[in-house]
Parts: structure tokens; sequence; C-alpha cells
């Protein structure tokens, strides 16, 4: 016999009892009044301050609680009391652990094969014109991030949309591009959903010959009539989406989602890339003009880092699939049967050199 | 006689003391143990690890003798999560195709969305509260609230743009007036709450720091105009304009503090249920323990990790011959991207159990120790009413990643 508190879950009074511990019950009497009597394998524990033994009775009251504060009564308690740990939520680390394992690997799975097999099914489905509005919406943004100034001198206009079509015209079907000069010191050229192609300024200074440049855009038509920015686009949506909710705030989720989706990008990019640089290839065989040089120019410009200082970044498009001797190897083999005309004159080319120079 | 029935006796003018009992090192192992576990188990543990917390903060949260008890399970929390995700997923989908059909106006596209979820967050706000109420009893009777999410969200939405306005003068009459929403949908039981702290009375407390902060704001932009005007050269103008930020940083951090403890303070003392009232003694200086003690450690902790970032990167240099302009060129090989994603997760979470046992259990067990209840007494009469409520604001918070606090 020993003191305790009993509250009934009921009213919030706080009743003094008596407890008697035996091998079955336990007898709780409020004075010489009967009020309940748990059966040891009902009786949990719940939380309380050191030194208090809070109990309740699995089944009853939800709330009701027997706080127990006598040191020798917890200790018969818990001789009896068999259960006391059990609850009906029964956290297990190690359960926890597998199924955190288990859905973590089912959200890379779906990042890593399902994602690409889905962006790769859906590109086609989805209706040019609503690819071409995607681009534009693409490309507000893409302008606000490079503030982009479009260049826009007349003769460099010509003689850049005289290349886009030797360009086009080379393939059947034609590929459906606009392509445009924007300033930048990032020597760098992006294909966006829809047919944009923005060739960088840094890149186009860089540059010595057309058949380099050619090669480029030849190059980022590749991705375009492969539907590789809205595939990206597809890819990297649902990459975010996945990583960046099922997350939540886990300190630092935002630069994981950032990792994973490089990862992501430039794993897949690899293959694009090689696809992109065969149908570079192979326009340019059409056109009866060298399709190595282009490598030759990204080397240039990957070789030129740290020299001169001048570039503040890589372009991702050199970072996540440098030019290898594999790829330039490969473009080396695409020579033309025979050789075409030049695709500017001299006096073109100097034009489009010259496009960003506002008179 | 036991200590739990000597209350009475030791307080017959009918004021229990509240006193936080928890041990230090206890929660410190708390904490430890949830971080790292957090990392198998890609941040799914966080669940179990804010519940436990809670459990922590609760058992040990005590009037006179009587413990609050947790009664929330990480399960729920789970739950919770998965619902948001389901309410999330199609504005989501939603956002994504209005942005591509407006084309045009892309700012104008996004702002629904931030709409929106501007109005989850406050709407998750209040849900959450109302589930943390729903799962704390004490003497065997459950807190619970009734109230709109939405309404509050409307009230919340309302008061912001007051407060934008208003540059901030609005504060305390806003804060005085979501607490009475929230405090007067709380009940024990059958006692229903109340608030009685009123935005006046805040402002008196704490308008000072409020026109001390404007003064500060206003003069450093004043210097800035004063000194674009004077022509200095470059460097010069940057020098000094850092030089004001820094001193406006200085005026700010040291009033944050003294503010929450101002407004913890208030917060406490407007409690009301039924005749229950609540006191409480906490100063302005009080909190600035636990902030310093956060800084310093804080900065120790740095200390110590970039001494162990250097011996490991030399190590890493030496030993596995790590790429270093491949690293600084943004390229990966798997001994430094290993290292990097180590170094990341150790410093997150290194600083997340610091801020956690001085923000969390510091500042708590600080804030309660002040705390006084006059005429417990009166919550004899209330009998159990309510049901626990559902887990969904828990879930907006934690998919939007806003903070509801503990």
């Amino acid at each position: 016999m020993a003191d305790a508190v009993f509250y009934d879950g009921q009213s919030a009074r706080r009743r003094l009892v008596s407890v008697n511990v035996t091998a079955s019950a336990l007898d709780i009497h409020e004075g010489p009044d009967w009020i309940a009597s748990w059966p040891v394998g009902d009786v949990r524990r719940r939380d309380a301050p050191e030194g208090i033994l809070r109990l309740t009775r699995e089944g009853a009251s939800e709330l009701a609680r027997l706080d127990i504060a006598d040191a020798e009564m917890q200790a018969a308690i818990r001789l009896h009391c068999r259960h006391l740990d059990e609850t009906v939520h029964k956290e297990r680390t190690g359960r926890i652990l597998f199924w955190s394992l288990a859905a973590t690997a089912s959200i890379l799975l779906c990042v890593f094969f399902l994602l690409p097999i889905l962006a790769d099914r859906l590109t086609p489905l989805i209706p040019v014109s609503l690819e071409r509005r995607l681009g534009t919406a693409v490309d507000n943004q893409v302008r606000a991030i490079f503030s982009g100034k479009v260049c826009e001198e007349p003769q460099g206009r010509a003689a850049l949309s005289k290349l886009t079509d030797h360009l086009r015209k080379s393939r059947s079907p034609a590929v459906d591009v606009d392509i445009a000069v924007i300033e930048s010191r990032i020597p760098n050229a992006i294909a966006l959903p829809g047919g944009r192609i923005y060739l960088f300024k840094a890149l186009l200074d860089k540059s010595e010959s057309v058949d380099e440049i050619a090669g480029v855009l030849a190059h980022e038509m590749g991705h375009v009539a492969h539907r590789d920015g809205l595939r990206k686009m597809i890819q990297a949506g649902g990459t975010s989406y996945l990583l960046g909710l099922l997350l939540g705030d886990v300190t630092g989720g935002g630069a994981i989602v950032l990792v994973s989706r490089y990862l992501v990008d430039s794993a897949y990019s690899r293959e694009a890339e090689s696809a992109a640089d065969d149908f570079a290839g192979a326009t340019m065989v059409a056109l009866g003009r060298p399709a190595h040089e282009m490598a030759l120019l990204l080397k240039r410009v990957e070789g030129g880092k740290g020299g001169d200082g001048n570039d503040f970044a890589v372009p991702a498009f050199l970072s996540t699939h440098p030019v290898t001797d594999q790829r330039l190897k490969a473009l080396e083999k695409q020579v033309p049967s025979r050789q075409g005309e030049p695709l500017l004159s001299q006096e073109e080319w100097r034009a489009l050199k010259e496009i960003c120079k506002t008179t | 006689m036991t200590a739990t029935s000597q209350v009475d006796l030791l307080h017959p003018s009918g004021v229990s003391p509240m006193s936080f009992s928890g041990r230090r090192r206890e929660f410190l192992k708390l904490l430890v143990t949830g971080s790292l576990f957090q990392i198998p188990t890609f941040g799914f543990y966080r669940f179990w690890f804010i519940t436990k917390q809670r459990r922590y903060l609760w058992a040990n949260t005590k009037i006179g003798n009587e413990a609050f008890e947790y009664t929330g399970s990480a399960k729920e929390l789970l739950i919770g999560f998965l619902i948001a995700f389901a309410i999330l997923t199609p504005i989501y989908l939603g956002y994504f195709l209005l942005g591509i059909l407006l084309e045009e106006k892309k700012e104008f596209a996004s702002l629904p969305l931030g709409f929106a979820l501007y109005a989850l967050v406050h709407f998750g706000v209040y849900r959450a509260r109302r589930y943390r109420a729903s799962r704390t009893s004490f003497r065997g009777i459950r807190f619970w609230m009734d109230g709109s999410g939405w309404r509050y969200a409307a009230q919340a939405i309302k008061w912001n743009i007051v407060n934008t306005l208003t540059v901030g003068l609005t504060l305390p009459w806003s804060m005085a007036a979501l607490e009475r929403y929230c405090m007067r949908h709380t009940y024990f039981g059958s006692i229903q709450g109340d608030f009685v702290g009123t935005g006046t009375e805040l402002f008196k407390r704490a308008g000072w720091i409020w026109f001390l902060l404007i003064v500060a704001t206003l003069t450093w932009l004043m210097s800035f105009r004063l000194f674009s005007l004077s022509g200095l050269e470059s460097a010069a103008w940057t020098a000094t304009s850092i030089a004001g930020l820094v001193g406006l940083i200085l005026v700010f951090l040291p009033a944050i503090p003294m503010a929450m403890a101002l407004f913890t303070r208030w917060q406490i003392e407007g409690i009301r249920f039924g005749e229950v009232a609540v006191r409480s003694k906490l100063r302005k200086r009080d909190f600035y323990g636990p902030f310093i003690k956060l800084i310093l450690s804080a900065i120790g902790f740095l200390i110590v990790l970039g001494g162990c970032h250097f011996a490991g990167f030399v190590m890493l240099v030496k030993y596995f011959g790590a790429d270093l302009q491949g690293l600084a060129k943004g390229q990966l090989t798997l001994g430094t991207g290993l290292f990097v994603a180590i170094s990341y997760l150790a410093t997150f979470m290194g600083l997340g159990v610091i801020k956690r046992y001085f923000m969390g259990r510091g500042l708590w067990a600080i804030t309660v120790s002040s705390v006084a209840v006059t005429n417990l007494a009166a919550i004899d009469a209330a009998v159990a009413a309510g049901q626990p409520a559902g887990v969904i604001g828990e879930g907006l918070a934690d998919a939007l990643d806003f903070n509801v606090g503990l």
C-alpha cells in the first residue's frame, strides 16, 4: 500500500489513491472506495518526468493515468507488469530504417530509371505547338538570367540567317530552328525546347572559321531535332518535384536536390550529346564541310580556361561532357565525299563576327 | 504523503509555479542519435525525431508537481506529410501547366501559386497548432481546438497586408488579434481558453525596439544616399556601405533575444482558461544566455570542423590523389564527392543539434521556469471534451518547409 495520484481521463480532478499491487492486478482505492482494478497485462507506461512512473490501462479510457512516485512500488509494478513498454504504436528503429531505405530506393529508382523512360515516352506525345509555348516560357527565363541582349546588327543578322538556311535545308525534313546571338561572356550555345538556339557571343568571338560555328549550331540543331530540351525539362521537373517534396525539411534538402539534379542531368546528357554530335556530323557532311572543326573550337575554349582568367565559369555543356578525344575522333570520321562551297563569304563571316556591334 | 499531494500545502495562496526538470544530457543524446538516424533514413526519421523531442519537452514540463504529456505519434506525422503531398501535387502540376499556357507573362502566372502557398502556410500554422494542442494532455484531460484554419488564414493575410503598409507598426495588434483567435478556440476539456493580452500593452513594452530599428534603418539608408551623392570612389563606397550594413546588423542582432523575451512573456501572461490565469517573471535579458551560448558553440563547432576538414582534405589529396583541379572545375570524383557530402552533412547536423539544444530546449526551460499558474484548482471542474485533431497542418509545414516550432 502506498500513495499515488489517479486521473480518470473524464475529469481533471486529482484523486489521491492507494494502490495495491498483486501478481494479477493493480487495485486502486480512493479512501475506502474501490475505483478500479487494472490487470497487470494491460498496464502500460507513459511519458513522465524523472522519478515518476506514469501508467495507463490499455483499452480503458485513453487518458486515464496513474502517477506513482514511490520507488518501492515502482519496482513492484515493474516486476509484475511485464508489458509496460508495449504500446500500440511501438516503434522499432530497424523497421523505420528498413522502410525509409525502401522508400528512398523506390524514389531513386523512379528518378534514375523510370523518369528517363517516362520522359522518352512522353516527349513524342507532346504536340510541337505545346513545346513551342513551353519554349517561349523558358526563353523568357533564359533572357532574364542572361539579362539577355540579343545582337541585332543587320548585316550580321543577314549572314546568320544565311548560315541558318544552309544548315536547315541540308536536312530533310528541315529542322525548324530560330537562331540568335546573345551577349554573354560565357562561351556557350544552348538549344531551348521549341527550336530556339542561342549562340553566346563569347563562343562566337573565340571561333576562327565558319565551319566551327556551323558545327556548333548543327550540334544544337541536333538537340532540337531530338527534342532533347523538352525531354530534359520533363526529367528535371520530375526529379526536383520528387526529391524536393519528399525530403521535406531535412537539413539541406535543397542542396541535395541541386546535387542530384546536376548528377542526373549530366548522366543523361552524355548520350544525347553524342546523338547531337552525330546529327552535326551528318549535317556538315551533307554540306560538304569538315565536321570536326566544331570539336577543335570547343577544345580551344576548354583549354583556354584559367589562362586568360576572362571567363568566370566553365559552361555547363563543357563541364558535364568535356570534349573527349573519343568525341573528336567520332567527328573526324565524318569526312565529306565531295568538297562543298564555303558556307559564308569572307565578308559575311566578318559581319557575323561583329553582329553585336551597335552602330 | 508523497510529494504530489504536498503541492497545495506548499502553495496555499493558489499559486503553482511551473518548472522544467529534463536532463540536458538526455536531450543532447536524443538530438545526436536522432540527427544521425536522419542520414541512413534520408530524412524520414524526422517524424520520429520531432516526436521524441516533443515527448521529452512535454513530459518534463510541470505545473507544481504534475507533468504535461505529449500523446502524438510519429506515424501520424508521416500520414500528415503524405496528405500534404497529395494536396500539393495538383497545385504544383497546375502551376506548371499555367506557366506554359500563360507563356508571355511568366511573372503573373506564378502569382496564383505564390498566393495559394502563402495562404496554405497560414492555414498550416493554425492546423499544426491545433494538432499539437489536441496531443497535449494534463491531468488526464486533453487540450483541443476548434475554429477554422481558413478563417485564421484570412485574418493573418489581412494583418500581413496592414503590417506591410504600416512598416510593422501594427505588428503588436496583429499578434494580439491572431493570438486571441487561437486561444478563444482552445479548450482544456470543457473549459474554454481566452487571451487577454492587448496590442497596446505589447506596444508599450516592445514598441521602442521597433522605433530603434526604424531609426537605424533610416540612418543607414540616408547615409547610403549621402555617400552615393558625395561621389566616393567605388572601393571606398563599397567599404562604407559594408560597414554600414555591419552596423545595422549589430543593432538588429542584440534586439532579437530581447524582442523574443518581451513577446513570449506577453503571450504567456495573456493566457486564461476559465478562472485560471498565468504569470511570468521572464526578464528582457533572460534569452541572451542561450543565444550567446548558441553563437559561441556554433563558432567553436565550426572551428573544430574546419580543422577536421583541413586534415581530411590533406589526407584525401595525399593518399587518394584527389583531383583538385577537377574539383575546382566542378567535377566530382567519387572520393571528393564523398568528402564533400560527409562534410556537408556533418556541418548541418552539428549546427542543427546546437540550434535545437539552445533554441529548443534552452529557451523552453527558461520560459517554463518563469511561469506561475494562479488558481489552478479551478480546472478541477474540467471534464473531458474534444477529439484529437487531424495532422494536415504538420504535414504542410513539413512539405512546404515552414517552421511551426516544436
